[in-house]
């Protein structure tokens, strides 16, 4: 399974040493995640085109990101990674800039810093374009991207799939939903015009206790479509095995595991990439 | 038993509808199609079915219509998905009243869509797939003329793509005045790989997610 391999080695890699499973004590945060790819993609020998990324910060401070990669870009996987990988880049620097903007209460302020962090990634995409000779559209990816306070949480996104929180009491809610489009092959990418402009955003106050990153593989099984409600039989298992995985190695296999489990297979045959954090 | 199949057990899944990938098929049932191009026409509205049902994905997710035209326009087949589709056995006789056709075909589209819409159902851009081996014939020139106005605009707001393709002494010229893309001259009575390519286009679409245009396998059946 070469997509799924990928992920985890990513998944490692990026993980910064000391702040997440190495550590379980220093880390504030256990963060679960697979990117895999999808038969459809499989069957017509694309990669898969799904990136992640993640860091935990010092102070109880997690940052997010999930990109997908347009399936009709040449380059959508050096897109997306690139992308995820920039927009962790990024918060990671301006991190005491955003958390200002967010302690001071003001979803607004915290969005528009949220805002630079994805024109900071579509530069790096640009960039990353011009280097290979690639128009920049090669490379078109959409661009999720959470930055988790001990006591709020907020989340930008270009294009498709979705960020559900469960808070403390259990309930779950959704930062970002799937944006209306006419057609549902049609999406906003990072590269697409004005994108970063039109961003969708969500901000919760109070303590996020878990988290869920998704791209839109899975927007159908995890949420009640068109409202995007988060369908609490799908996240309930998924936050207790995330919340139970104390070998975060064995918990991204297994989940990856999940990922291409026939029962997925057979209703979502794109992509799939999950990002599971819990507040420990 | 290992922690991921207890995962896959326990985990459920939200119940909503496959997104639909809508095709109208707009046959030319004239009298001048008897004989062997209707027969290869027959047979490749099975290749279609048989082609498309080997891929469970699309044969939820396709819809197809059957609107046939001579002198009259007839609904010989109303959406349905793929996996429900029974290919009808087409007789020809007639004119060829393509304008009030096309006109049906977009109505039943946009009809669709707004069931669709009602029900929360995702869907893909419809197609209109045409076929014909004439040209209007026994109609008004400003039917035909308002119904490929009607398809220009619909094509310019992304309603609807719209293919034709002409068999046999099809007039070439008259058809490219009915349509945005350039119609295709099917070679020979080859219909049987006309309807794989199109049932491999449909599965492409259903299951990809893409910028603009989907690009699309390219027809080894016709010649633009």
């Amino acid at each position: 399974m070469p997509g799924a391999s990928e992920s985890n080695s990513d998944a490692k890699h990026l993980s910064l040493p000391g702040s997440a499973s190495s550590s379980v004590t220093e880390a504030r945060w256990r963060v679960v995640a697979a990117s895999v790819i999808g038969v459809s993609h499989r069957k017509v020998g694309l990669p898969c085109q799904d990136s992640h990324a993640w860091r935990v910060l010092p102070g109880g401070i997690l940052i997010a990101a999930v990109a997908d990669g347009a399936g009709s870009a040449p380059l959508a996987e050096v897109g997306s990674k690139c992308a995820a990988d920039a927009a962790i880049e990024v918060a990671n620097e301006n991190a005491d800039r955003i958390l200002a903007a967010g302690n001071s209460g003001s979803e607004d302020n915290c969005a528009a810093e949220l805002k630079l962090c994805l024109n900071a990634a579509l530069s790096a995409v640009e960039t990353e374009a011009e280097k290979r000779g690639a128009a920049v559209r090669d490379l078109a990816t959409t661009l999720i991207l959470v930055f988790a306070a001990p006591n709020w949480t907020a989340a930008i996104q270009v294009g498709d799939g979705a960020v559900v929180l469960r808070e403390t009491d259990g309930s779950l809610l959704s930062l970002t939903t799937p944006p209306d489009a006419e057609y549902a092959n049609e999406t906003t990418f990072l590269t697409t015009p004005a994108a970063t402009k039109t961003a969708q955003h969500g901000f919760h106050a109070g303590v996020g206790a878990q988290l869920a990153l998704f791209s839109d593989g899975l927007q159908r099984l995890a949420l009640l479509l068109p409202a995007g409600t988060p369908h609490s039989p799908f996240f309930a298992p998924l936050f207790r095995f995330a919340a139970d995985s104390t070998d975060t190695v064995a918990a991204d296999e297994q989940l990856t595991a999940f990922l291409t489990s026939p029962r997925i297979t057979e209703r979502a045959d794109d992509d799939l990439t999950l990002l599971l954090a819990t507040r420990i | 038993m290992s922690v991921s199949s207890v995962l896959e057990d326990a985990v459920e899944f939200a119940e909503n509808p496959e997104p639909r990938c809508p095709c109208v098929l707009l046959l030319d049932t004239s009298g001048s199609m008897n004989g062997p191009a209707l027969q290869a026409l027959n047979d490749g509205l099975r290749s279609f079915k048989e082609d498309i049902a080997r891929d469970s994905l699309a044969s939820r997710r396709v819809e197809i219509a059957v609107v046939t035209f001579n002198s009259v326009v007839e609904i010989v087949q109303e959406f349905v998905t793929a996996d429900q589709f029974e290919p009808p056995i087409l007789e020809a006789r007639g004119m060829t009243h393509i304008g009030a056709a096309i006109d049906q075909a977009l109505d039943m589209i946009q009809e669709r869509k707004q069931q669709y819409r009602k029900n929360g159902v995702a869907y893909y851009r419809p197609w209109v797939f045409l076929i014909t081996d004439g040209a209007p014939q026994g109609e008004p020139d400003a039917v035909v003329e308002m119904a490929a106005q009607r398809v220009k605009s619909d094509e310019a707001s992304k309603r609807v793509a719209f293919f034709a393709v002409g068999v046999e002494n099809a007039d070439m010229a008259r058809l490219s005045q009915l349509t945005v893309r350039a119609p295709v001259k099917l070679v020979g009575l080859n219909f049987v790989e006309m309807f794989v390519w199109l049932s491999a286009s449909m599965q492409k679409i259903s299951q990809s997610k893409v910028d603009e245009q989907v690009a699309l396998p390219p027809p080894g059946w016709g010649a633009v």
